[in-house]
């Protein structure tokens, strides 16, 4: 060893020594950015060999001694460093090329493996921190959209804090308690990006539907992030295991750059508004009618009733609501470095208030990176703590059978009520029919809910790795890492006294729930690369851990005792209730990669891995997977020209093996109940099952990548497939099983489709150019065959008005709905003619309804895509993205809701004088053709029935009656959209700072986030997803009584000393 | 190779990662025992309470459509008066499947590893009679493949079922006769019910077993009567004989699925707990003019609640003077006509609300001004202002009436439901939803709202079978003795009919007797200030003895009728689904079921019934005018099983499927499979 330290130094000495005869002389130049031609600041310049660098000064020239033949080193965050040798000339005239602009440079792969591009036999997206940060988004799912072929983002609503979903390549799994969301990895470890629920409707009435969650991605503060990378296949993913069967996000966080410390503060303001909210009719006021034709104004909220008089006094409940929301979010970092370490600090703290009045998310987060060497021994330890505390409100039906959530009321408060008017000076809540109906039987006032309850939730998160890289020889090194992640959720959810509860309520409720997540993990590597004349191989061996430990509580109480302490220990010792969760799962991951390319032109690579779970069965805890790729760089063949610059094809083939939840080879009981001197136990309402084997995903991927016109155009291409067998769920299926939710392995999901991106330099002049990227991604998820006599599959989260997210077994959609519809009339042999006219059923005088469960429309989007534009002109710079939507059902239903409750402007058809149903009659095959009017009588079966009941009805029937609103299709639409998700518009400075040297940049930037949304869709914003987080097939593409979206206009100043 | 140090560390590091396996030993749940380990002794209990809350909702809503309650129009209970049923038709499913049946193969299972044969016997009990309601209920459903871990259990028809359950009552009947292997643990640690008196248990096993074979009385070649009077012979013999479910009001602790108390009487859960139900007008009826005699029931204060009514208060505003206000029935069958001035058909007419509206409490002197544009009605109203004794001023349509301090009132500026305080709904209260301040153990009157129960102004009293302390009566002699009486009687052997009538209704009496003397003793007789409920005490005899030899009972087997027999057996029984159950061997009030004529007269579909859709029969002869079943749970069969519920019954799905007939329904398996048929 010293030997070596020895034979090191003297080497050093040798070549100081013969760099002292050269005729050294002072070199000058200037730096520019490939991306926009700018001059860049803080380039550092190295002469290669001797401790002598400088940087680039604010207008990007520098200036450094140097002698001939010697090579000077340009390096730059984000920019491929770039080498000369100096020759002749004084004068030097740089241009960097940013990582991301260009294919074929290095990307990070799975378990952190930078690789070269045009080596990799599958798919691979980056982003960097410069893309992401064009429409700067807190939660970093959102800011994905539009961006990354094959990735589908969906946020759940407008409310602060919301989360969102991402899919990658379509959803893998059928199951509700598999979110079919990637795996995020930062900096080498795996982040948690779980929806919790931490509540159930029995202790606080929170489910998926009626409150906002956060996907806990948001903990990361964006700026933080120095790159992105996006694996898509599961041929990049394999080496991550089990749980990465739905693709991969891989992130980097910033680190200090070699060089003076360096300071950047940014600080925003936007306002958002709701950019589309319902709208009611204003005609007819509160009632409804009985068979008989009387109208029943008491207790109604319904707005069945008769026209309101001229003279009355009308609120625009809905409009008067919502709020402009706020958001301060204030970011600053410093970063700096030396030869052998860097460091990087910051903080940030994101402030916002919600359209909805009371709701705010406020998040703070700091994060230390740093890095230092030790020879061959580079070790680099990250951490971050974050605090996210939203308000939230709830949204619809609360606690198990009581009232309505606040926007529920909102869409369905009758128009001649003032909302406003929700409390009495003696401070219960203001009911407009108090005296007729009982509490428990009403419904609560949305302002009462806003201001009475308060529902919060705060995760504070710390997540950190320590990574040792150790180059034991030029060919081997070995890398060693821990990771840890951690969080408490505490949801604090109360219900004020005097709400429309059941009675048992009617004095408060208070749950608390903490939810603590622990995940610790375990990595060693060791990667062997040699060169054997034209072969390059490499090898790689690595073992990881994975141990995973959730505990939930639940305390829960009601009946406060004396009035405005808000406690449980106000609560009587027999009102009060706690109990306890614990989830813990561990795992053994071995796995190996061996790679080998002959002369840049084909390359080969091989995993295996193989896993033991803890959570299956111990005969089936152990399980092997593997996957092969390869790339051709056929353009290597060809002779070197400009239209064809690089062309290459790859293939893969992957299998991943997923393991189940925690718990689940067992049926487990509950806690034991007392009636008098006798205690019963009985199993719990979810069965576990003994014979569990791991989901086992299959796929392939072809594509290739070509570069034209010198790289002016860039195209990706690829096309890809997979099914994943043996799903693991727990559904919800027939009660006579004993059980409400079965642990099983059942069933297939079959992904294909296929994905493009083309990059293009439409113009690059050195005051302006203009950059294009367009994406577009289409994918085709099919459930395969499923367990026998189930027709369907339902997250149970995602049910709203007459449909159900379902996959349909064998062959149908993956994201199908099944809904209610009209049956048509029947041919000679008794079979449906499509688009015949409509049956109508003689015992209701309506049109007949077909209640098999009917699929009734396909969530998938035919394509979806992305339109990026990026203009330069001297100091501005403009870009705006555009998010397209090609197909995909939606269904409507809070104008569903609407319709039930009288307040949907279609109700206004004839002035509700008459309705008229046309058809054949479904038991005669008669033509039917009846016009019911206002105040008439109709014979309809054995009932004599008002016209004025049978126009409600007509609309609005309930249960299994052939009305508008049971008939799905009528709020289904194939919704196309064309977003402007993101305007940014930015001013640099820098041309003002000249003859200073504390400020190194300042830019100001506007932008404007879903200004237009142009589509065919009738309701609100048609990006939505009614029960976020919901697993399987999901929610999106269910609108119902949601927070409407918002759009927002920011302001922001950017600074760098 | 001076780096060949750090290979062998490298190897070493690389290698020493070696698995653990006891690392991954982590999959056994700490917070939770499993179903494995749990004992016998406390799966009884478990499924004993959770077969009465099964039977409660069942009951409750089954007599909902047989007319003995009537339930809001507005709620979704509203079978006695639109005839549109709840969705909430997947209780009674879910709480059998889901609370009580998953624990049969568990209790079954370990038992017979202990060779503790009367457990194994109590597991086939209740297999029999929570298939068997589930057969009354739902007509098909999953059966041999049900909990045997098949996810998507395929459904059998109703004579499988019925058949099986029939097979478990025979082996129960064997097993409980055995003596079981020692160390086996005593059934008496663990029965709630009949504290593990076996031979109790056998009868029940007899007892189910005839209530059983009564079902199939449609049914020529399978009706059996000897059969059944051999089964009643080995079955309960004297109310000693009975087998009830023991229900308290001593704690708040909810159950795990619907957060309903678990100490309390299961009828009461959904019968009385809320309050919306009330006495429908036919039970009424039945309990002051049965069989036209004009004379009251003595059974009647009891069953049909009352309210606190002309009301003083003192300086403290407490009640010290007040009576009682019994409820009338609620008329939701009869239409409008002259002779039936309180039907809700009646009420309609006018306008307004369809529901019955709930009292309120008037704290202090309360004003409430009516608008009246009709002279007639207005008169009418003022006069009836008049009659009560309340102030009040006019001015135009305008009548202001004052509440005095201490009245009951309806809430309300619609002067059509001003008289609704008439209807006392059957509310009774417990610890936990009750009137907070005033309810304790005992106290289970239900007050208005707290300023009526600080004053002492009990709003009801309740009813005697659905109040949280009740027994919950899984099988009576009472009913034992109705089946004789009817299987005599199809018999033609009137004299034993008669003999088996009178001993039914007598037992009843009887019984109903013991427990409100045990409630009078026990201080449920007062409220909690100190008022005497005299709905929680002992009948009068003489009232008995009046009741007996009235003309109101049959005296003799010659004038005896079917119609006398089930119309006691429907009072007897009260909330029990098995009042439904005859109504269907009889086909309600068709009449046309042997030479019986109309058994439940005045039955019939209301004013308000809207179920054209479902009841799909053109006149009450045709069998499908008539609930026969209850359509499939929605979201728990129709929603996920409906591949093998239609396989079964292609018409579980329709929206009449509520009015296809079970198996013991048809008088023929052809007439069965029929509607069952595409």
């Amino acid at each position: 060893m010293r030997k070596l330290l020895y034979l090191r130094c003297l080497s050093i000495g040798l070549f100081l020594s013969f760099t002292c005869f050269a005729q050294e002389r002072t070199i000058t130049g200037s730096v520019i950015s490939n991306v926009d031609n700018n001059p860049m600041t803080g380039v550092s310049v190295t002469v290669k060999g001797k401790n002598l660098t400088t940087q680039t000064n604010a207008n990007g020239t520098f200036s450094i001694t140097a002698a001939k033949g010697q090579i000077l080193q340009f390096s730059y965050v984000g920019f491929t460093s770039y080498e000369t040798t100096i020759g002749n000339s004084d004068r030097l005239e740089v241009t960097l090329t940013s990582l991301q602009t260009q294919l074929g440079e290095v990307v990070v792969t799975a378990l952190g493996i930078k690789k070269e591009r045009k080596a990799l036999g599958y798919s691979v997206t980056d982003l960097s921190a410069q893309e992401l940060m064009k429409n700067k988004n807190t939660n970093l799912v959102n800011s994905l959209a539009g961006k990354v072929p094959g990735v589908n983002v969906t946020q759940f609503s407008g409310a602060p804090g919301a989360g969102a979903s991402i899919t990658i390549r379509g959803g893998n799994s059928t199951s509700d308690s598999r979110q079919n969301q990637p795996l995020f990895v930062v900096d080498g470890v795996i982040y948690d990006n779980s929806t919790t629920v931490t509540g159930n409707t029995g202790t606080d009435g929170l489910s998926r539907s009626n409150t906002t969650y956060s996907n806990r991605v948001m903990d990361i503060n964006p700026e933080d992030i120095e790159s992105l990378s996006v694996l898509k296949g599961s041929a990049a993913a394999a080496l991550y295991g089990s749980r990465a069967a739905d693709g991969v996000v891989i992130i980097t966080t910033k680190k200090g750059a070699e060089g003076k410390v360096s300071v950047n503060f940014n600080s925003k303001i936007s306002t958002s508004w709701a950019n589309k909210m319902p709208e009611a009719q204003t005609i007819f006021g509160p009632g409804s009618y009985a068979s008989n034709g009387v109208l029943n104004t008491t207790n109604a909220y319904n707005s069945w009733g008769a026209k309101i008089p001229a003279d009355s006094t009308l609120y625009d409940n809905i409009g008067d609501f919502f709020q402009q929301g706020a958001i301060y979010d204030n970011n600053i970092n410093v970063s700096g470095g030396s030869k052998n370490g860097s460091f990087y600090l910051s903080g940030s703290n994101f402030k916002q208030t919600g359209i909805v009045p009371s709701t705010a998310y406020d998040k703070t987060t700091f994060r230390f990176n740093a890095e230092q060497k030790y020879g061959p021994l580079t070790l680099n330890a990250n951490v971050a703590y974050s605090v996210a505390k939203t308000d939230r409100t709830l949204t619809t039906a609360g606690l198990y059978g009581s009232g309505v959530g606040s926007m529920q009321g909102v869409y369905g408060w009758p128009q001649t009520f003032n909302m406003k008017n929700y409390i009495n000076p003696d401070g219960t809540q203001h009911r407009p029919y108090a005296g007729t109906l009982a509490l428990e039987n009403d419904i609560d006032n949305p302002y009462w809910i806003i201001n009475q309850d308060k529902l919060t939730s705060q995760t504070n998160r710390f997540t950190g790795g320590i990574n040792g890289n150790f180059k034991i020889a030029n060919w081997w090194d070995i890398t060693g890492r821990v990771g840890y992640d951690q969080y408490a959720t505490n949801d604090y959810t109360y219900i004020a006294p005097g709400s429309a509860l059941s009675l048992t309520y009617q004095k408060g409720r208070l749950s608390k729930d903490l939810y603590n997540y622990t995940y610790i993990t375990t990595t060693v590597m060791s990667n062997f690369h040699k060169t054997f004349g034209d072969f390059d191989a490499h090898l790689m061996l690595g073992t990881t851990s994975e141990n995973t430990k959730n505990v939930g509580q639940n305390h829960w109480g009601y009946n406060f005792v004396t009035a405005g302490t808000i406690s449980f220990n106000n609560i009587a010792t027999g009102n009060k209730f706690f109990t306890d969760a614990t989830i813990n799962k561990r795992l053994v991951g071995a796995y190996g990669e061996v790679g080998v390319s002959y002369k840049d032109l084909i390359y080969l690579t091989a995993t295996g891995r193989n896993d033991w779970s803890s959570t299956l069965p111990i005969e089936n805890r152990s399980y092997f997977y593997p996957s092969v790729s390869g790339s051709f760089v056929f353009t290597k063949l060809l002779p070197k020209n400009n239209i064809l610059s690089f062309g290459k094809v790859r293939a893969s083939w992957a299998r991943v093996g997923k393991d189940a939840n925690a718990y689940a080879t067992l049926t487990y009981v509950n806690s034991p109940i007392t009636i008098g001197s006798y205690t019963g136990i009985g199993n719990q309402y979810t069965s576990g099952n003994p014979l569990l084997v791991p989901e086992i995903q299959d796929s392939w991927e072809i594509g290739g990548e070509f570069r034209l016109l010198n790289g002016r155009i860039g195209l990706d291409y690829t096309y890809y497939h997979s099914q994943t067998q043996n799903q693991i769920a727990q559904p919800r299926l027939s009660n006579a099983s004993g059980y409400i939710l079965t642990s099983i392995n059942s069933g297939s999901v079959i992904n294909e489709g296929m994905e493009m991106a083309v990059t293009g330099k439409a113009i690059s002049k050195k005051d302006f150019g203009w950059d294009v990227v367009v994406n577009f991604s289409h994918n085709k998820g099919r459930l395969g065959a499923f367990l026998p006599g189930v027709a369907y599959f339902y997250p149970t989260d995602a049910q709203f008005g007459t449909v159900k997210a379902a996959s349909v077994p064998n062959g149908g959609y993956f994201l199908g709905m099944t809904g209610t519809i009209f049956l048509h009339e029947l041919d000679s042999k008794g079979v449906e003619i499509p688009n015949g006219r409509y049956q109508v059923d003689p015992t209701t005088g309506l049109y007949k309804l077909n209640t098999n469960n009917p699929v009734v429309g396909n969530r998938e989007p035919d394509f979806i895509g992305g339109l990026e534009n990026s203009f330069r002109y001297k100091q501005f710079s403009l870009s705006f993205l555009l998010d397209i939507r090609k197909g995909g059902d939606v269904y409507n239903g809070t104008e569903y809701a609407m319709m039930v409750n009288g307040l949907s402007k279609q109700t206004l058809l004839n002035d509700r004088k008459s309705v008229t149903v046309t058809g054949v009659n479904s038991v005669t095959g008669a033509d039917f053709n009846q016009t019911y009017t206002s105040g008439q009588n109709y014979t309809i079966g054995s009932t004599t029935q008002s016209g004025d009941y049978l126009i409600q009805q007509y609309w609005a029937a309930g249960g299994t009656v052939g009305s508008y609103a049971n008939n799905s299709m009528n709020f289904i639409t194939s919704v196309n959209w064309l977003k402007l998700r993101a305007l940014a518009l930015t001013y640099d400075f820098i041309g003002l700072l000249k003859n200073q040297t504390v400020i190194k940049g300042i830019s100001a930037t506007v932008t404007g986030s879903n200004l237009f949304t142009w589509t065919n869709y009738k309701g609100m914003d048609p990006e939505v997803s009614a029960a976020g987080g919901t697993g399987g097939s999901g929610s999106t593409g269910i609108d119902y009584l949601g927070v409407p979206a918002v759009s927002s206009f920011t302001f922001g100043i950017n600074l760098k000393f | 190779m001076k780096n060949i140090k750090y290979i062998i560390l490298g190897w070493v590091v690389v290698f020493s990662a070696a698995s653990c396996k006891k690392w991954l030993d982590v999959n056994t749940d700490p917070d939770n025992p499993n179903n494995t380990s749990v004992l016998i002794q406390n799966r009884v209990p478990w499924i004993e309470h959770f077969f009465q809350y099964t039977s409660g909702v069942s009951n409750f809503r089954t007599s909902v459509a047989a007319g003995v309650y009537y339930s809001n129009a507005a709620t979704g209970n509203a079978l006695a008066t639109t005839w549109i049923a709840h969705t909430g038709n997947t209780t009674p499913y879910q709480q059998w499947f889901v609370t009580t049946a998953s624990n049969l193969n568990d209790l079954y299972t370990s038992a017979q590893q202990q060779g503790a044969y009367h457990y194994m016997a109590v597991a086939d009990v209740f297999h029999a009679m929570g298939f068997m309601l589930m057969l009354d209920i739902y007509g098909e459903m999953p059966y041999t493949q049900a909990l045997t871990g098949n996810p998507s259990p395929g459904f059998d028809d109703g004579k499988t079922i019925y058949n099986g359950c029939l097979s478990k009552l025979n082996e129960a009947i064997s097993l409980f006769s055995k003596t079981q292997e020692s160390g086996a643990p005593a059934l008496s640690t663990a029965d709630m019910w009949n504290n593990g008196d076996v031979n109790k248990w056998i009868k029940l096993c007899w007892g189910l077993k005839a209530r059983y074979m009564l079902r199939l009385s449609k049914k020529a070649n399978l009706y059996n009567a000897d059969s059944i009077l051999y089964c009643l012979s080995k079955g309960p013999q004297s109310n000693a004989d009975n087998t009830i479910g023991p229900c308290y009001n001593n704690s708040t602790a909810t159950d795990y699925l619907i957060g309903d108390p678990v100490v309390t009487n299961g009828n009461w859960d959904y019968a009385a707990e809320g309050s919306n139900q009330r006495i429908s007008q036919f039970h009424y009826n039945l309990l002051t003019n049965m069989r036209g005699a004009g004379v009251t029931d003595p059974r009647m204060s009891k069953i049909v609640p009352a309210t606190m009514a002309n009301i003083k208060l003192d300086a403290n505003g407490k009640v010290i003077d007040y009576t009682w206000n019994r409820s009338i029935g609620v008329d939701s069958y009869n239409s409008q006509n002259a002779q039936n001035p309180l039907s809700l058909a009646n009420r309609l007419a006018k306008g307004g609300a369809t529901s019955i509206a709930l009292e309120s409490y008037a704290a202090t002197n309360t004003n409430i001004i009516y608008a009246i544009i009709d002279a007639t009605d207005r008169a009418n109203f003022i006069a009836a202002q008049v009659a009560a004794g309340r102030p009040y001023t006019t001015s135009g349509n305008n009548v202001t009436v004052t509440y005095k301090a201490g009245s009951k009132y309806i809430n309300s500026t619609n002067y059509i439901l001003a008289g609704d305080t008439a209807y006392v709904n059957l509310r009774s209260c417990s610890l936990q939803y009750g009137t907070t301040g005033v309810n304790s153990e005992k106290e289970l009157n239900w007050y208005p709202s707290v300023a009526a129960g600080a004053a002492g102004a009990i709003g009801s009293t309740g009813s005697f079978q659905v109040r949280p302390v009740s027994d919950q009566e899984i099988l009576t002699y009472h009913e034992m003795c109705f089946i004789k009486a009817e299987v005599y009687m199809r018999k033609a052997d009137n004299a034993s009919a008669y003999t088996a009538y009178r001993a039914g209704l007598q037992a009843h009496l009887d019984m109903m007797q013991a427990k409100l003397t045990q409630w009078k003793a026990g201080g449920y007789n007062k409220s909690a200030v100190g008022f005497t409920i005299p709905d929680m005490e002992p009948m009068d005899q003489a009232a008995i003895n009046t009741y007996l030899s009235s003309n109101a009972v049959a005296q003799d087997g010659g004038t005896l009728t079917m119609s006398d027999i089930m119309l006691q057996k429907y009072v007897a029984m009260g909330c029990s689904i098995e009042n439904w159950n005859d109504m269907r061997r009889f086909n309600f009030s068709a009449g046309n079921v042997g030479a019986f004529g109309v058994v439940y007269p005045g039955y019939d579909h209301g004013p308000l019934f809207a179920g054209s859709s479902l009841y799909t029969g053109a006149g009450k002869t045709d069998p499908r005018y008539w609930m026969r079943r209850w359509k499939l749970p929605t979201t728990l069969e129709l929603n996920y099983n409906l591949t093998n519920a239609l396989a079964i019954n292609a018409h579980a799905n329709d929206a009449n499927a509520w009015s296809i007939p079970i198996w013991w329904d048809c008088a023929t398996d052809d007439e069965y499979y029929g509607y069952l048929k595409q």
